[in-house]
């Protein structure tokens, strides 16, 4: 550990780990038996070199680059390159495949035309399908292919990179309609890192080695282990993120095979390991180097973990090793940590009154009504974490222990806001403080959480948070898992709120509709002791998910108050046509291009 | 071991079958997400059976081709008959 804390740019953190030659990153190819291994040296060059080219083409500090770079060693060093110049990268999720081009499209060129960069640095396959946001985003230059530049010549011209500076742009992928820009400062950056590596996770400098598979575009991937381990010198093995989700073991192989210590990963992740490794596929394991097992990025279900750590004591697995984490981008990453070694905490509490009265009350484990919330520690030192009603515009009058309420923030790892949206920002904030959306409570100056406040459901002043009905209905059989949304809507007289529960089913004939319907009412009724209004059965594919796959709540409440959402067909429709016409445009357009060129000399 | 394409077309329609759980009919007209109610998880685990069980490498960008169980029994077949392994 260094003594003395020093709040660093990420810039200069490159360049003091460059002197490091044991330590680096080192990238497993499904493909190949071979794991390219960079030192950080290795790194600080590849990412200069990067930085040398974006400068020629002729960004200048401030300026933005958005990178769509499916390959972790391009990005990491495109994303570091950039940095490096003072050019602010905007990370963009890479196509996924199955059909939803156009929605990529739609988004893709969202980010593009809001963060106003002018270059958009991707692979050569990507680049021929993007073709029509040049049209579309006014300030996009050029569209560029990383394989034309990774071995250019051109040096990093030497620019000066100060803490106030911005660092780069985060857009969210949020329950909202739209992402947002969330502008992070290197001084947010060096506070966050602080918190996560120092305070919260107390990693050796030079000794703890990290492994990851989540993908770059997204905080818990970019900050956690691309990041963060620049700071304290810490060796990481990324795995494709698809190989993770293809094969689940290559994750636990990859601990075992270098000895990694920390790993984080969001709850599905656990669960996905619990789901699909097999006896045999255990018997090589030894996890019990594994000393942080992180979670979060989405609601924590304690059943999930108590389920992984059970699976794997025999391997090694420590249940101590899981730390529960909060956090947002909004934030830079993480907010908590719960505390080290101590594991999975949970508060059981009185679920009757924490929906009704918005208060956490002890309550014994085997009560009638217990609900079972997971603790994610406290904030980090010169951070706050508070309460307020959801109501109270000037963050005046702070709630209580164990009282629910908002969540909000305050701090060096807070951003300063969404990028060229004063409007967001000011609704982002109240009093100061960051308003974060989520609805929980603190115990013990420990937080737990309850949920997205602007999606509780009320009904006889009594709260219900969508995800416990989502539960109870994915355990209905002929409900595809993961793919149900419960809302709330005043529609359609606005005199109540009505509960409505939307879940994708195979089923095809109306008899078979019908029986799974009744069956989600009846388990919903059961467990929660909520009478639903309407019940609404869609085929795959039908209701809204961000990039990241998560559900969004508002949208599919606004696509059923529209009465879209029956007429709503699988988005995969049409993608097919969608994929050749996008081809044509972006053919015309290059043409285009390219005969302006030539007459322009 | 050699596959014939209609061996091949009902082991593939036989994994799918494995993955659905049985409730709904598989023709190779289907289509994965709409008609299977595969998700992006459920897809990546039966890219994994299938490889195991052609003992075959299937990439990641094959995934942007596919659509419908006929592709995927293309798909497969074309990996198969360059590796000498497709009769007929």
């Amino acid at each position: 550990m260094t003594a003395v804390w020093k709040a660093r740019t990420v810039a200069q953190a490159i360049e003091d780990a460059a002197a490091s030659t044991k330590t680096g990153y080192r990238f497993i190819e499904e493909s190949s038996e071979n794991e390219p291994f960079f030192t950080h040296g290795g790194i600080e060059r590849a990412s200069a070199r990067i930085g040398g080219a974006l400068q020629a083409l002729g960004l200048q500090k401030g300026e933005r680059v958005a990178l769509i770079l499916p390959d972790n060693a391009d990005f990491i060093f495109a994303f570091l390159g950039a940095i490096r110049a003072g050019i602010v990268p905007v990370p963009i999720y890479p196509p996924t495949g199955l059909g939803k081009l156009t929605g990529y499209l739609e988004n893709t060129l969202h980010i593009v035309a809001k963060s106003g960069a002018r270059v958009l640095l991707t692979s050569a396959e990507i680049k021929r399908v993007l073709g029509t946001i040049q049209a579309q985003a006014p300030e996009l230059q050029q569209i560029v292919a990383v394989e034309g530049i990774r071995g250019s010549r051109e040096e990093l011209k030497p620019v000066k990179v100060e803490l106030d500076d911005v660092c780069f742009l985060q857009f969210t992928s949020g329950s909202t309609s739209r992402p947002k820009g969330v502008v992070l400062t290197h001084a947010n950056l060096a506070a966050n890192v602080r918190g996560i590596v120092e305070l919260g996770l107390a990693v050796r400098e030079s000794v703890d080695t990290g492994v990851s598979w989540l993908p770059l575009y997204h905080d818990m991937g970019l900050i956690g282990f691309v990041i963060a381990p620049l700071y304290y010198v810490n060796t990481i093995t990324f795995l494709p993120p698809l190989l993770f989700l293809k094969r689940p073991v290559r994750w636990l192989e990859t601990i075992t095979r270098h000895r990694g210590n920390v790993s984080f990963g969001p709850n599905f992740a656990y669960a996905l390991c619990v789901k699909r490794i097999r006896e045999q596929e255990m018997a090589g394991l030894d996890l019990s180097t594994w000393r942080v097992a992180g979670c979060g990025a989405e609601p924590i279900r304690a059943d999930n973990l108590r389920a992984f750590a059970e699976k794997f004591a025999p391997v090694g697995f420590d249940e101590k090793a899981f730390v529960c984490s909060y956090g947002m981008a909004e934030s830079t990453l993480a907010v908590s940590f719960s505390a080290l070694g101590t594991g999975l905490q949970t508060d059981v509490v009185d679920g009757e009154t924490l929906w009704k009265e918005g208060k956490a009350v002890p309550a014994p484990a085997d009560s009638d009504g217990a609900a079972s919330l997971v603790q994610c520690g406290s904030a980090f030192e010169g951070h706050e974490i508070a309460v307020f009603a959801s109501d109270d515009a000037e963050s005046a009058r702070p709630l209580g222990d164990r009282e629910v309420g908002e969540l909000r923030l305050r701090g060096p790892s807070v951003t300063p806001g969404y990028f060229s949206d004063p409007d967001l920002t000011q609704e982002a904030f109240a009093g100061g403080w960051l308003r974060t959306g989520d609805l929980g409570y603190l115990a013990e100056g420990k937080v737990y959480i309850c949920g997205r406040s602007k999606e509780v459901i009320i009904v006889n002043g009594r709260n219900y948070y969508p995800q416990d009905l989502e539960w109870e209905a994915s355990r209905v059989s002929g409900v595809r898992k993961g793919n149900v949304i419960a809302f709330g809507t005043m529609k359609p007289h606005n005199d109540r709120e009505r509960v409505v529960i939307v879940f994708e089913t195979p089923a095809l004939d109306e008899q078979e509709k019908q029986a799974v319907k009744g069956e989600v009412r009846r388990v919903v009724q059961q467990a929660m002791g909520l009478t639903v209004d309407d019940v609404v059965a869609v085929g795959a594919g039908v209701l809204p998910k961000t990039s990241s796959g998560k559900l969004q709540r508002s949208k599919a409440r606004e696509l059923y108050e529209n009465g879209e959402l029956l007429i709503r067909s699988s988005s995969r429709d049409g993608d097919r046509l969608d994929a050749a016409k996008e081809f044509a445009k972006s053919q015309i357009n290059y043409f285009r291009h390219a005969i302006f060129r030539g007459r322009g000399g | 071991m050699t596959w014939t394409r209609e061996t091949l077309r009902a082991e593939i329609i036989q994994l799918l079958e494995g993955h659905t759980a049985g409730e709904v009919k598989i023709e190779e007209s289907s289509h994965l997400v709409a008609d299977l109610s595969l998700d992006s998880l459920g897809v990546m685990e039966i890219v994994a059976d299938m490889e195991d069980k052609f003992d075959l490498s299937i990439p990641d960008d094959m995934l942007r081709e596919v659509d419908t169980v006929a592709d995927v029994v293309k798909a497969i077949e074309l990996r198969l008959k360059n590796e000498g392994r497709l009769s007929g």
